[in-house]
């Protein structure tokens, strides 16, 4: 049973993560590559602003023993300063290609940073110690917390689902996709462009700041082997299975192909000579999915909605019936 | 003996190496406008190919190294055969993120095989000779050497064969290559042979340089790759040579003279500042027209 919990629990986490990145991939069609970045900061910041002073010899910053649910917030707000920081570099001229090696190349030199800086977070050995905050205070046991602790992923899960549906077929939704479609289109009816997309990139960033808070305290240790190009590569290649721009696709993609890859990647044979069997077999499987639905199906299993009446309907079934709706 | 001079013999050591990736990964996005994210796994197969050539079938120097290149080239042609021109005509970005999959599959079968422990295949670093005001060591001066003749062979075969005149036909404009009668696809195909000949053995070179290496050999060494490529201008060889020299020499000098574990995160630096200020190369002068991104 707590295996179960606990699949649901990091699933519902990286559901909050992807519907964030999705606002800025699916929606605006800015494929960013410093967005685990912002999940790893919220971590960091998590950890340092809970855990107490260090310990010598380890070394980090802060050394705060703050209430997690402040922490949280506290943290997240430094996620959308940095956020806000690389945003307005890589967003006001650069776009495709150029603005995803410009976020790798920001997002690589932080992660430098990180590793060799240890009074930051102190490098390789990372931080460790959030272990199941609010434990006592709730008065339950260890499974019980982890229990509590799922059911509260899941709520606010729910909630950051509600939100981004309805901006999605709001108004400011709408806006993004069409800035997409074309911006020279879009500028021309009046669109301001870098707000429009620079507002969803804050937005999508504070999602990855409050995932990454949770999952500070759902792995209670944080290093920078946990955030590896590797990681969002997954988070793409679910959100591409369950359908880029919808926020219901979305979700059921990250379950799928987490709790999917989970249970399938179990039965890999995996040697105690070659421990690295398994894990190097998944990620193998990831970038054939990528790939794959790229190649074959593009558009996920829940194909993006044209959001209002039937005129526009008829306009996403024309799309989808030229080439097929294309990254 | 002055301590600059020697600093800059080991930059133009490290910028030798990235000048061979960076070519090589500009001759892919000049015949199929895409930015291949599985460049640097050229280089990591052309170094575990070496290491094959050497712990396995006890090959001399000479007999890893092309066996560094003849993988290359093979995993160059599969990658456009079985990726790139799979996705022909799709959106630039489309085929920039299934090249990163491909770069995650290549990453991860090499691990399956090779482990995930770093290796290594040592020739021995030779001994140190003085060259002029530069300090280099034998392995050095192969490298510095290697990378001069092949700039100059590839220069040779892209102004004075029909080949390269048929390459540099199809990066201006593949239809109206195909429509004057060259065989475009054909074309493609062996500059990506050539590409990924040329990446093996910047991977040979690269692990040889480094000592030990693994499976991510090439991926971390990608980014300074397209730094030197943004620097002379992403889809023109001889300004991405240029480029490669820049930056190879100012990561190094910058390493040098303040903590060289930051190395690459001044690389990465690079990068960000070149992309915004001079997206299209620093060498783009009034009156060039840069190729457009």
């Amino acid at each position: 049973m707590s295996y179960w919990v606990s699949v649901i629990t990091e699933s519902g986490i990286f559901a909050i993560l992807a519907l964030g990145l999705d606002m800025i991939w699916g929606w605006c069609g800015d494929f960013d590559l410093a967005f685990y970045g912002y999940l790893a900061l919220g971590s960091y910041m998590t950890m340092v602003l809970t855990i107490g002073k260090p310990v010598p010899p380890t070394q980090y910053i802060l050394g705060l023993t703050l209430p997690y649910p402040l922490a949280i917030v506290v943290a997240d707000v430094i996620v959308v300063a940095l956020a806000a920081i690389i945003g307005a570099v890589a967003l006001r001229n650069l776009r495709e290609i150029y603005f995803a090696i410009t976020t790798l190349g920001a997002v690589s030199a932080l992660y430098l940073v990180v590793e060799v800086y240890t009074p930051l977070f102190d490098g390789y050995n990372g931080l460790f110690g959030l272990i199941n905050p609010g434990q006592s205070a709730l008065n339950l046991t260890y499974d019980g917390y982890r229990d509590v602790f799922m059911l509260i992923v899941l709520g606010i899960l729910a909630v950051t689902y509600l939100v981004v549906q309805r901006l999605s077929s709001s108004p400011f939704g709408r806006m993004l996709r069409a800035v997409r479609e074309d911006e020279r289109a879009a500028s021309a009816y009046g669109r301001g462009i870098f707000f429009a997309k620079y507002r969803a990139y804050l937005f999508g960033a504070a999602l990855a700041g409050l995932a990454g808070g949770l999952f500070a305290a759902y792995i209670s240790a944080f290093n920078p082997s946990a955030w590896t190009p590797q990681e969002l590569l997954v988070i793409y290649a679910a959100i591409l299975v369950g359908g880029r721009g919808n926020p219901r696709g979305v979700i059921v993609g990250v379950f799928v192909v987490y709790i999917g890859f989970i249970e399938l990647t179990r039965y890999l044979p995996s040697p105690a000579s070659r421990p690295e069997f398994a894990p190097a077999m998944r990620q193998v499987l990831i970038g054939l999915l990528i790939i794959l639905m790229l190649r074959f199906r593009p558009s996920g299993i829940f194909a993006e909605r044209a959001g209002g009446g039937r005129e526009s309907r008829d306009l996403a079934a024309a799309k989808r019936a030229e080439v097929g709706a294309d990254a | 003996m002055n301590t600059f001079l020697i600093d800059v013999g080991i930059g133009l050591a490290t910028a030798s190496i990235l000048a061979l990736s960076a070519v090589a990964f500009t001759l892919e996005y000049a015949v199929s406008r895409i930015a291949n994210f599985a460049h640097g796994e050229l280089l990591t197969i052309g170094a575990y190919a070496a290491y094959s050539g050497r712990v396995i079938f006890h090959q001399s120097i000479i007999g890893a190294a092309a066996l560094a290149v003849a993988a290359g080239a093979l995993a160059g042609l599969v990658l456009n055969a079985g990726l790139i021109e799979q996705f022909r005509g799709r959106h630039a970005i489309t085929v920039f993120i299934a090249t990163l999959g491909a770069s995650l599959i290549i990453q991860n079968l090499l691990m399956i095989i090779y482990g995930a422990a770093d290796v290594s295949y040592t020739f021995g670093q030779g001994s140190l000779h003085h060259v002029g005001p530069f300090l280099w060591t034998t392995s050095d001066i192969e490298v510095i050497v290697s990378a001069l003749v092949i700039s100059g062979l590839l220069y040779l075969l892209l102004q004075r064969t029909k080949f390269g005149k048929a390459i540099r036909a199809v990066a201006q404009d593949r239809v109206l290559a195909q429509i004057s009668g060259i065989p475009a696809r054909r074309v493609v195909m062996q500059t990506w042979g050539l590409a990924g000949a040329i990446a093996g053995f910047a991977g040979f070179a690269l692990a040889e340089t480094i000592g030990t290496f693994g499976p991510s050999l090439g991926f971390s060494y990608l980014l300074l790759t397209i730094t030197a490529c943004v620097a002379g201008g992403i889809g023109r060889p001889y300004a991405t040579l240029g480029g490669a020299l820049v930056i190879g020499m100012a990561v190094e000098l910058l390493g040098d003279y303040t903590n060289s574990a930051y190395k690459l995160a001044y690389g990465f630096g690079l990068l960000v500042i070149l992309m915004l200020l001079r997206p299209n190369g620093l060498f783009v002068g009034r009156g060039m027209v840069a190729v457009r991104a």
